[in-house]
């Protein structure tokens, strides 16, 4: 069927989009094996009933759909992990290729963000989605993933501009 | 002018971290492979009935009857009242043979409880050289059963840990 004819095509998007989308699951998990876990599902999900990217929101929402579904299953362990991680920090598995001290700061700083404005942040910088495409990914209204996107940016603009 | 464009530009200098090959492959077995249908998929179901956990429980609870109407029945003979299950005005009737009447041993269902206290992730395994993992999970469940006798006001309760483990398979859906 079309999977024959996209098989090769799934390769081009999701070299494409892959790292953001891993970033993006590691908004929910701390664990990278984890975060692949949900990528994986979601990625596989996704292509087999669409067989083409031109609906970002939609796998953005598989994503997150899966993430949350795998934290109910697993409420326990993820909190085991979350409290373990909490006391390293930032030593665990990196999220983004840092190259100097200001960016481990920076980075450090998305992380202290409130999750729904990090979801929103992520979602616009490294995944490059438009608010139309947030909104559709988090079931909100465009003006409320606007909202998100500014209170994140400013948020990051005082933690690194101190009065 | 946007105010935000210079951490905006900070923001965008952040590479997120590269995605395993591992990764790649999988999919691409996944995506080669044929597609797992809904029924296939075994789902952790908090609310699914344990045949056997239930077996168990009514045959525990058959016994318990049986030793119940054993004693209700050498209560009389012995005219030993202290022994007596329920209170004398209630079984008085139902001694005397009075037809159509609720037995005094007749135990009816009041209630059933199925707590899972604990879920414990057991990571994956490749049964029988599967190529495709599964993760096995273990549920640790407290069950209880309890059984009310109308007639008599009587009741019995067996309670007694339980365990699942369900297999689910690690693939698209």
């Amino acid at each position: 069927m079309e999977n024959i004819a996209s098989h090769e095509d799934w390769k081009s998007c999701f070299s494409e989009l892959a790292p953001g989308l891993l970033l993006f699951a590691r908004q929910w998990v701390r664990s990278r094996a984890d975060a692949e876990d949900i990528v994986q599902e979601a990625f596989v999900k996704f292509w087999r009933r669409n067989h083409k990217i031109d609906n970002r929101g939609l796998l953005y929402a598989t994503v997150r759909s899966i993430a949350l579904d795998r934290i109910r299953r697993d409420s326990r362990r993820t909190r085991r992990e979350a409290e373990a991680v909490s006391e390293l920090e930032q030593v665990v598995e990196p999220q983004f290729e840092l190259v100097d001290e200001t960016q481990f700061a920076l980075a450090a700083a998305v992380q202290r963000l409130p999750h729904e404005q990090r979801e929103v942040l992520v979602m616009k910088i490294w995944n490059e989605l438009t608010f139309a495409e947030i909104a559709c990914a988090m079931g909100i209204s465009q003006n409320t993933a606007a909202s998100r996107y500014r209170y994140a940016l400013a948020a990051l603009k005082r933690m690194f501009q101190p009065q | 002018m946007n105010d935000f464009s210079e951490i905006e530009n900070e923001l965008k200098k952040l590479r997120p971290a590269h995605v395993s090959r591992e990764l790649f492959a999988r999919i691409e077995q996944h995506l080669a492979g044929p597609e797992i249908s809904e029924h296939e998929i075994i789902r952790p179901n908090r609310f699914r009935v344990n045949w056997v956990a239930i077996g168990f429980g009514l045959a525990a609870a058959a016994l318990l009857i049986v030793f119940a109407q054993i004693s209700t029945d050498r209560t009389p003979k012995q005219g030993d009242s202290i022994s007596q299950i329920s209170p004398a005005p209630e079984t008085r009737p139902m001694l005397a043979g009075s037809g159509g009447a609720i037995s005094s041993s007749e135990f009816v269902p009041a209630g059933a409880t199925q707590v899972v206290y604990n879920t414990r992730n057991e990571g994956l395994q490749f049964p029988g050289g599967s190529e495709r993992p599964l993760r096995r999970l273990r549920y640790q469940m407290h069950q209880t059963w309890q059984w009310r006798n109308p007639a008599t006001g009587a009741s019995l309760r067996v309670s007694y840990p339980s365990e699942e483990i369900v297999l689910i398979p690690i693939s698209g859906q």
